[in-house]
């Protein structure tokens, strides 16, 4: 990949200069909190507001770079096949399709396959997730005057900036997985192993990278984890200060968060079936994913109930018990192995 | 006036068995890591599929029986529904007995799925069904979400059929989130 080491040098250059800005921005925005303690609604609180704003900025900085580096991906990662090899690999397509209920489109020496990797792989993810929370983060405060939950909500961003500078950089080491995957195709290669490497590569690419669900299925996600931690925030103010203001606040973000998360998980299932076959089933992540959303359907359910006696300390509860389901859902791919491990 | 309804213990049932099945789902996943740590072959783990199947399968039969009885409430008074439920489990074991298991769900889902069919039928006309949530959106919201959970479960049995198994789903996925919008968010937006 000669072409697209400049991109790197660049890239990771500008990721650097953005990752040192958040980080200060971050540090601000913690510095401001005992600060607002002591000062309610005052100058500290406009401080907040703007940082909580320039992180937003830098985060969609960010992902517009991330954006531009898919673009120079686009263009120069190409597997292009020699013109002797183009019969044979048909050859072995249609076989392949003959077999197969979900079909690979036959090799087309006009336009061969290309990378059209979306803003979410790897630690690119967390950009997005975090960046989505930023501006969730953002309107909700603004919404909302309330001081507690306007701290829960900085002391959040804070802890999500820190953990997307020190450790999942998308800018450090770009891409590390899909580059080492990819990285034999561009070494000197006699025709039947690159023949070979193409249909390994060639079924992950349309099902995986290229894949019409890439796009909807974990951004719907993002969205939803994005939502659910300002939700958190909500039910945790809710339950310390008992204002009714917070509980409509949480309501409105677990509504929001509930419907990206459902459908996420709904259209992650087709996928599945398109690119696994039916070996997902009962796949921890999916498990985990499973539990986490009847955990949120048991927190709307038992919001219906919210005027009785003792139910606003329960539904606050389940409101905090979902963010945690959460954060073991998002945890499980780590741990647990699976068709969903690492993402 | 009684603290507790119909409705509220129909919810905390349905609670204790999705909690339950939350319950299975992590021990699965846990189980699944040792089958990793132990080098199970993949073999085992599909063993380990049809295992968590069969171990759900009772959950969701309860399940189901809970639904049977949430749907058609919004019909029939509370004294038809007890013989109505009765009637749907006894003909679910009856279809268990003659074609097995998996045939009884389905049939449990085909009934469920044309009464909520029924219910939505008349939730649309204006006709005011028994619902725990105020309100025709509310109630239009909900029939939908309820449609589209049957239709998702009955999707199972036709994962080999896979154009019919597309057409169940998109119908499924469009009713759910169709129903979400519609219970969350249109009642703000006509006022």
């Amino acid at each position: 990949m000669p072409d697209l080491g400049s991109a790197i040098d660049l890239y990771q250059t500008a990721g650097s200069l953005l990752i040192y800005l958040l980080l200060i921005a971050a540090a601000a925005l913690a510095v401001c909190i005992p600060w607002q303690k002591k000062q309610p609604g005052g100058k500290p609180e406009r401080v907040a507001y703007f940082l909580i704003l320039g992180i937003s900025a830098l985060l969609a900085a960010g992902s517009v770079l991330v954006m531009w580096f898919h673009w120079e991906i686009y263009q120069y990662v190409v597997l292009r096949l020699p013109e002797n090899l183009i019969h044979e690999i048909n050859r072995w397509l249609a076989a392949a399709n003959s077999r197969s209920s979900y079909t690979l489109p036959l090799y087309d020496p006009a336009s061969p396959p290309r990378y059209v990797l979306p803003f979410w792989l790897e630690n690119e993810k967390y950009l997005f997730w975090f960046l989505a929370y930023a501006g969730m983060a953002f309107f909700a405060w603004r919404r909302l005057s309330q001081p507690i939950f306007r701290i829960l909500l900085q002391v959040l961003l804070v802890v999500q900036v820190a953990a997307l500078c020190l450790a999942c950089n998308p800018f450090h080491q770009p891409l590390p997985r899909f580059f080492q995957e990819i990285g034999p195709w561009f070494s000197p290669l006699a025709p039947m192993s690159r023949l070979g490497l193409f249909m390994q590569f060639y079924p992950k690419l349309i099902f995986y990278y290229n894949a019409h669900y890439m796009w909807i299925h974990p951004p719907l996600l993002f969205l939803a984890y994005a939502g659910l931690t300002v939700f958190f925030a909500a039910c945790t103010a809710m339950l310390w200060t008992g204002e009714t203001a917070c509980e409509t606040m949480a309501y409105a973000h677990a509504k929001a968060s509930y419907l990206f998360l459902t459908l996420g998980m709904l259209l992650g299932y087709p996928w599945a079936l398109q690119a696994w076959g039916p070996n997902w089933w009962w796949d921890p992540k999916v498990a985990s994913s499973l539990m986490m959303w009847i955990v949120f359907s048991t927190y709307l359910h038992a919001r219906l109930y919210l005027s009785r006696r003792g139910m606003w300390g329960f539904v606050g509860g389940l409101g905090i018990l979902c963010f945690c389901a959460m954060l073991f859902t998002f945890m499980a791919s780590f741990f647990f192995p699976g068709e969903h491990t690492g993402q | 006036m009684r603290r507790f309804n119909y409705d509220f213990f129909l919810i905390l049932i349905t609670v204790v068995i999705l909690f339950l099945i939350s319950l299975l789902c992590i021990g699965g996943m846990f189980y699944y890591k040792w089958a990793e740590l132990q080098n199970v072959a993949p073999a085992i783990k599909m063993a380990f599929q049809e295992q968590m199947n069969n171990l759900l399968a009772p959950f969701l039969i309860a399940l189901l029986l809970t639904l049977g009885l949430c749907i058609p409430k919004r019909l029939f008074p509370a004294n038809w529904l007890y013989v109505f439920i009765i009637l749907l489990g006894l003909t679910g074991l009856g279809s268990a007995l003659v074609w097995g298991w998996h045939e009884a769900l389905l049939w449990m889902l085909v009934i469920s799925a044309a009464l909520q069919s029924m219910v939505l039928i008349l939730v649309v006309s204006g006709q005011r069904l028994k619902f725990l949530c105020e309100g025709y959106w509310n109630r239009l919201g909900s029939s939908l979400i309820h449609m589209g959970l049957v239709l998702f479960c009955m999707d199972f049995f036709f994962l080999s059929h896979r154009d019919l198994h597309l057409v169940i789903f998109w119908i499924s996925a469009i009713c759910i989130f169709i129903g979400m919008i519609v219970i969350f968010y249109a009642e703000g937006m006509m006022k």
